[in-house]
């Protein structure tokens, strides 16, 4: 007796298609896995074996044999047990499997079927490659549904699928609620904000063209606060850039059962000391994505970027030059999306009080300069926002009555200042990423502008990138303010945000 | 790279006159000659220090004075980077040998220097800069010159060593003042107690040297007396903003935003329209205004 279905598992963020043979046969008693699969896979051999008695059914007494195809490819995980399960016990109740039926999920030992990571990535690949039906855990329903818009059922237990087989009664369409849609934790409204005018300007401005920013100030100045206010001011996330977000999150297994579309966009800040692999993603065989893609569409915030390590620091160019990054494995390599914002924060040197007139700094000027220099040429180009972040007196804090705008207010005009590059450039970048020909073509400047743009350059010694990244933020201060053209005036504010120095 | 022995004819007058000249001295470029004034003080200068040791080695250089510094971090950059824009040579005396040159990223500043001025050190190329090198070197910058001007010195500091020997060798000592809330200004502040005279332009400093120098300085003088930026801009958009700025303390765009009650973007705008018409010096968040002269 045989039986043939479909299953799948993902290969950095792509799903792959996986086909699953069974054979019941003459020979020893005995069940192998073959199909170079790893030890969760060969595991699956007890968890099937078990769940399928715990049912009401029987395992086969006879040689069992289960082929993943095709063999030549590294396969791991949890997700096959379900298809294995099915293909054996459609043999054992005579009951033929649905023809392009792609079966999904984890079993546990008394029959039951637990969500797995990666759902999303899966169906929407098996979508493509000729699955017309799905069976997928309860808690994944949701997410499946996302990727394809064939049916998908939810398989709640093995013994509830033999009744589905045998009697005909359909099986439960228990799609799990999604909870409250996560109230962002780390958001913070920008009117709780106290003070800091100009950076939360320059957040505004990151926000609406997509520039990486850098804070500078001394530790306790604020820079944190700040940072988590961008994803606040931010535009929900549109259906592709949420669907990658959704994907990545899947595959991670941090999507909450039940759980939709993410559409706010993420918010990552690990701390300074974590290594190159946490970066970009670790995995043996199989790329798993790391923080670089989870800021995906979002932002990464980088607190004392200057403490990070020199190699994970110089991770940090691929994607901030790209938008995504190449990840090479044994079985492969794999192309991980990730496009974000980073805002970095650091202290002006090692002990933080450079610039302080009243406590001096005790760094001497080669830690300073070191300090400094470890965020190198290629990274520092691509900042194109840098504020310097004051302590906050204290009295400042207790009586401070200004009328800080609310996060939603920025947002509206975030929004407004999004729709003008899109319609400038439909396909094309955001302003943050604009190149140097690319600007020639957007950026048309009058002759004050081009006279405040010659003086700048002159006077204040700035290289032709330093040039670039002023015309990038103007063409942003510009979208913000809903002008057509970029003016003297809006250069003259983008000066502002130039590098110390 | 040469020799200067004692006895030859090139060996600097001041220098010989002092209780313990040096023997030898292997000398880089050309030694200048003519009047010389010693600008040192702290490595940790900050940007105010750095700044007034620039515009009065600056302004020494424009009448013709030539000033020696250590080459040292700090303050000695600055004297020898105000001096270097101005057209008369600048000296530099060195603690180590002079190859390789210390601190190793002078090496590109000591070309500078070498071009017009001279190097000069009493140790042999390849000598470490050793702590005990220090004194040593000093008493031969104030033994150059006709007076030292001490920019921001710590207590027990080599600048303060340096007035001392000054004082030794009979030579005028000089003081820039800075804020009493910085502890880099406790050496010359005690030094202005003591008697030094205290400096705020270089009028300051040619009024106590010989009436000779000054004839010299006023025969040399390239520019004229130095007009400073001291009086704000015309627009009274611009000067408003200006009227809050200070010559030392930095204020931030949020502190100006605040008291002038007015939105970061305009605040923003006004800045770099003060930049550019050189009225004050913008330094990501840290704006003070600018003592340059207006080149227009």
């Amino acid at each position: 007796m045989q039986a043939h279905t479909l299953s799948g598992t993902v290969f950095g963020l792509e799903g792959m298609r996986v086909e699953v043979e069974a054979d019941i046969g003459q020979g020893l008693p005995g069940f192998h896995i073959v199909g170079l699969v790893d030890r969760a896979v060969q595991e699956a051999r007890e968890r099937v074996k078990i769940a399928i008695n715990n049912s009401g059914q029987e395992f086969p007494g006879q040689k069992v044999t289960v082929n993943l195809a095709p063999a030549q490819v590294r396969k791991e995980g949890t997700g096959f047990d379900l298809a294995i399960a099915a293909a054996i016990l459609s043999c054992t109740v005579h009951r033929p499997l649905p023809k392009g039926a792609a079966w999904l999920g984890e079993l546990a030992l008394d029959g039951s079927v637990r969500p797995i990571r990666g759902i999303l990535a899966i169906s929407a690949h098996l979508d493509r490659s000729g699955a017309n039906i799905f069976y997928v855990p309860p808690a994944n329903v949701a997410e499946a549904r996302l990727a394809t818009s064939r049916p998908v059922h939810a398989v709640p237990d093995l013994r509830r699928l033999v009744r589905y087989w045998v009697d005909g009664e359909p099986l439960p369409d228990t799609v799990l609620e999604a909870g409250d849609p996560s109230p962002a934790l780390t958001a913070v409204d920008l009117a709780d904000v106290r003070g800091h005018a100009h950076a939360k300007r320059a957040l505004e401005i990151a926000a609406a063209g997509s520039h990486h920013l850098l804070f500078v100030g001394p530790p306790g100045s604020g820079k944190t606060l700040l940072a988590r206010a961008l994803p606040g001011i931010m535009p929900s996330l549109e259906e592709r850039a949420a669907l990658e977000v959704t994907t990545i999150a899947s595959i991670l297994g941090g999507l909450a059962p039940g759980s939709g579309l993410i559409t706010e966009p993420p918010f990552r800040a690990p701390h300074h000391s974590i290594s190159t692999a946490g970066l970009i993603g670790g995995g043996d065989n199989t790329p798993q994505p790391g923080e670089l893609s989870r800021a995906h569409n979002g932002v990464l915030f980088l607190d004392e970027i200057n403490e990070l390590r020199r190699d994970a620091l110089e991770a940090l160019r691929q994607p901030i030059e790209d938008g995504r990054l190449v990840v090479a494995r044994r079985h492969g390599h794999a192309v991980l999306p990730s496009r974000f914002i980073l805002v970095a924060a650091a202290n002006p040197c090692p002990c933080g009080r450079y610039g302080d007139q009243k406590k001096p700094c005790t760094c001497t000027p080669p830690q300073r300069q070191r300090y400094q220099a470890r965020l190198s040429g290629p990274i520092r180009d691509r900042i194109d926002l840098q504020v310097s972040v004051l302590r906050q007196p204290a009295a400042e804090l207790l009586h401070h009555a200004d009328g800080a705008e609310s996060s939603a207010t920025v947002r509206e005009r975030v929004m407004d200042a999004r729709a003008r590059q899109r319609k400038r450039r439909p396909d094309g970048p955001l302003n943050g990423a604009l190149t140097g020909t690319q600007l020639r073509r957007d950026v048309h400047l009058d002759a004050a502008g081009q006279d405040l743009l010659t003086a700048a350059g002159d006077r204040l010694h700035l290289s032709g990138r330093a040039l670039h990244r002023l015309l990038r933020v103007a063409r942003t201060i510009a979208d913000l303010e809903g002008a057509a053209d970029v003016a003297a005036a809006h250069l003259a504010e983008a000066v502002q945000y130039r590098e110390s120095g | 790279m040469s020799v200067l022995w004692r006895n030859d004819p090139g060996y600097p007058v001041l220098l010989a006159a002092i209780a313990d000249p040096p023997a030898r001295l292997f000398v880089r470029g050309v030694l200048p000659v003519g009047p010389t004034v010693a600008v040192v003080g702290s490595r940790q200068g900050t940007p105010y220090g750095q700044r007034a040791a620039h515009q009065l080695a600056e302004d020494l250089s424009n009448q013709g004075i030539i000033v020696v510094s250590g080459l040292a971090r700090g303050i000695d950059r600055a004297a020898h980077e105000g001096a270097l824009t101005g057209p008369t040579p600048t000296v530099a005396v060195l603690a180590s040998g002079l190859d390789p040159i210390y601190p190793p990223e002078h090496v590109e500043l000591a070309d500078r220097i070498a071009v017009t001025g001279a190097l000069l050190s009493e140790a042999e190329d390849g000598s470490l800069p050793l702590p005990a090198r220090f004194p040593v070197r000093n008493r031969i910058i104030s033994g150059l010159s006709l007076g030292v001007i001490i920019v921001e010195a710590a207590e027990r500091s080599g600048a303060l060593i340096t007035a001392r020997l000054a004082l030794e060798q009979g030579r005028e000592v000089f003081c820039v003042p800075g804020s009493i809330e910085n502890p880099l200004t406790l050496g010359p502040h005690s030094l202005v107690k003591d008697g030094a005279t205290l400096v705020r332009t270089v009028e300051d400093v040619l009024a106590e040297l010989p009436e000779a120098v000054r004839a010299y300085a006023r025969a040399h003088a390239r520019a004229p007396a130095p007009a400073r930026a001291d009086s704000g801009p015309q627009e009274p958009e611009l000067a408003a903003v200006w009227e809050l700025l200070d010559w030392v303390e930095p204020r931030h765009h949020d502190e100006l935003a605040e008291q002038l009650r007015l939105d970061v973007i305009e605040v923003s705008r006004r800045l770099t329209l003060l930049e550019m018409g050189n009225y004050i010096i913008g330094d990501r968040g840290a704006v003070t205004r600018s003592r340059r002269r207006l080149d227009k």
